[in-house]
């Protein structure tokens, strides 16, 4: 790690993380391995975001911090301490408390059946985080207010709402927690566009407000370059790259995220026509070698390849950076 | 220019909060249910008819005092079979007795048995199915016994158990009830695995939900309408298990009045005396077409896609 990057307190860390599903019932008995070995440590403070291509495994390495999947190796640490695995009661508390997530599906991740005042102290009522009925109801009114809610919106239930409304009632139901990092899995991506950038603001002052850190997965990688300050890859559950979101955007080594990058739409018409897409393709390049481990290239920046491949990428971006040094 | 602009123009306020704010009338559950189920007149109308059998079934025997031991024209041939009239609105049977007074006897043991057996076969199967859709360990052992019950033919262990315990309104209860309940704990606990891993589900696992509140504020109220569909098939199935058994001779015993033995009983004159049977056949059948029809608007009106 880089001095830079030592300055900052790890929140997170997640350490040689596999997860593999196992198919039981079926005739071949097979196992599918959704995370393949994943490194990364989340500092505090900071939005992360995890992006890849739908089933690449991101939403499982994030249901996996919340410990709703089973590690199958590896660890992972929460403010230093291992939360994977059994855990005593209080820790095992606390740790709820302090992960919370926000979900994809507004629709679909509220109860339907209970008022908004029950979906947002449903977390106060398992930890008892008020003192009496007149402070629980104080913080579900502020807890409205932070997302920009009424405090007559209590008695209504979720299907009264529209979708950025009911987005931002989960929301406030996992701040009500006053959690330390929140999992966030395409928080937007079932919203229409028009109300996309209402909740992306909301969720970026409330990180400034709480002091909060973002694990935030995605797709959409102008979202994402918007909301991020650090980036990783994944790609069929192995994490490619790793870099600075500036970084990743001017120097794309690994050919998966120069493949994803370019498939960001562009405002400019006249850009977007001449822009050229590369489709990413395993069977064209050369694989020889060792086998490929993620590695730091440069301070903060990391790359899955082996010493070969870290040859030739290396030489890349010399060569990226003496253009940008003529300019 | 300017003056012009501060003239005619003025800043208009604006308001955040006036865009949240929801115009529809408040939204409540069993309110709606019951605007829904009142919609339909001919479902209301059938829901009266249904209260007043229910209630005069359970009135009339008060009145008439009718026991089926006690005969007391048994020797009075004149009083014998005779056909409906004023004095006997459904006439007479074999041993002279009101056919009235015994139907409505009958009906009222009938619902009981079908009510409470119901009752107790729906409380211990949504209880139990709702733990056992949860639970992995418990799923392991429940579904063996399910397996064992549900191969046993339901007639011949109230042939065994009717002979062990006699006959008689406590032990037929129990013969209903004994293994009736794991079949609706089964279908609850499908159901409970349907809906238990739902994202909203996961949400409050994530906020620290234990499994008892998640089954009593998650799971349970989506499966009201499933609940009550079941409820509504549940109570006519049990009415008709009950004659069903009476009328084999398992159910309830010569001391007590009841439809199926009735039917059983006047089988025999079905040709000389067809009104003996087709009275308490088509008691029956009101009774449980009616309760049917009632329990399935409810169980509609339950339903909050028909609410408008």
């Amino acid at each position: 790690m880089s001095n830079k990057t030592n300055e900052k307190e790890v929140l997170l860390s997640v350490r040689n993380v596999d997860i593999a599903f196992d198919n039981k019932t079926g005739i071949g008995k097979k196992r599918f391995r959704a995370v393949k070995n994943a490194n990364f440590d989340i500092y505090r403070g900071e939005t992360f975001a995890l992006v890849g291509e739908s089933g690449s495994g991101k939403t499982t390495l994030g249901r996996a911090i919340l410990r709703i999947n089973e590690l199958s190796t590896g660890e992972i640490y929460f403010k230093g301490k291992k939360i994977s695995g059994k855990l005593s009661k209080e820790d095992d508390r606390e740790v709820i408390r302090s992960i919370q997530m926000i979900f994809q599906d507004p629709a679909a991740s509220l109860n339907e059946r209970a008022t908004i005042e029950y979906c947002i102290s449903e977390g106060l009522y398992n930890f008892h985080l008020y003192k009496d009925e007149e402070d629980r109801i104080a913080k579900v009114d502020k807890a409205l207010h932070d997302v920009g809610l009424l405090p007559e919106h209590k008695s209504r239930y979720p299907h009264e709402f529209s979708g950025g409304q009911r987005q931002r009632v989960g929301i406030a139901r996992a701040m009500i927690m006053e959690p330390e990092l929140i999992v966030a899995d395409e928080p937007i991506s079932a919203l229409d566009v028009s109300i996309r950038a209402q909740v992306l603001n909301l969720m970026n002052k409330l990180k400034d407000d709480k002091g909060l850190t973002y694990l935030f997965i995605a797709h959409d990688l102008s979202v994402v370059r918007f909301i991020s300050d650090r980036i990783a890859v994944i790609h069929l559950g192995r994490i490619v790259e790793i870099a600075e979101t500036e970084e990743l955007f001017k120097h794309p080594l690994h050919p998966y995220t120069i493949s994803l990058l370019s498939a960001v739409p562009m405002p400019d018409p006249r850009v977007e026509k001449s822009k050229k897409l590369v489709v990413y393709d395993d069977s064209g390049r050369d694989l020889s070698g060792e086998k490929p481990i993620l590695q730091e290239i440069r301070p903060g920046h990391f790359v899955f390849a082996n010493d070969r491949e870290m040859k030739e990428y290396d030489a890349i971006l010399k060569e990226m950076e003496a253009k940008e040094a003529k300019q | 220019m300017e003056n012009n602009k501060n003239e005619l123009f003025t800043f208009a306020e604006f308001d955040e909060s006036k865009s949240e704010h929801i115009e529809a009338p408040r939204y409540s559950y069993w309110k709606s249910v019951w605007r829904t189920f009142v919609r339909n007149k001919f479902t209301v109308a059938v829901c009266i008819f249904m209260l007043i059998v229910v209630v005069f079934s359970m009135i009339q025997p008060i009145f008439s005092q009718y026991d089926p031991m006690y005969m007391p024209n048994i020797n009075d041939a004149t009083l014998k079979f005779l056909g409906p009239s004023s004095q006997h609105l459904f006439g007479t049977d074999n041993f002279g007795r009101d056919v009235f007074d015994a139907c409505w006897a009958g009906a009222k043991n009938s619902l009981i048995i079908g009510f409470v057996c119901t009752l107790i076969n729906m409380i211990l199967g949504v209880v139990i199915g709702a733990i056992w859709g949860f639970s992995k360990k418990m799923d392991r052992w429940m579904i063996e016994i399910y397996n064992v019950i549900s191969n046993v033919p339901f007639l011949l262990l109230a042939m065994v158990l009717s002979y062990v315990l006699g006959s008689g309104f406590r032990s037929l209860i129990f013969i209903m009830c004994v293994t009736n309940w794991i079949y609706v704990a089964y279908f609850i606990r499908t159901q409970v695995m349907i809906i238990r891993d739902r994202e909203y589900n996961l949400a409050s696992r994530c906020l620290g939900t234990s499994t008892w509140t998640m089954i009593t504020k998650n799971i349970l109220p989506y499966l009201i309408s499933v609940i009550m569909t079941y409820t509504a098939r549940e109570i006519p199935a049990n009415i008709s298990y009950e004659v069903f058994l009476s009328f084999l001779g398992l159910g309830l015993g010569q001391q007590n009045a009841s439809l199926g033995r009735m039917i059983s009983q006047y089988t025999t004159y079905m040709n000389a005396y067809p009104h003996l049977f087709w009275i308490p056949v088509s008691i029956l059948a009101v009774i449980s077409i009616s309760l049917y029809i009632v329990g399935q608007a409810l169980a509609d009106a339950s339903d909050p896609r028909t609410h408008r």
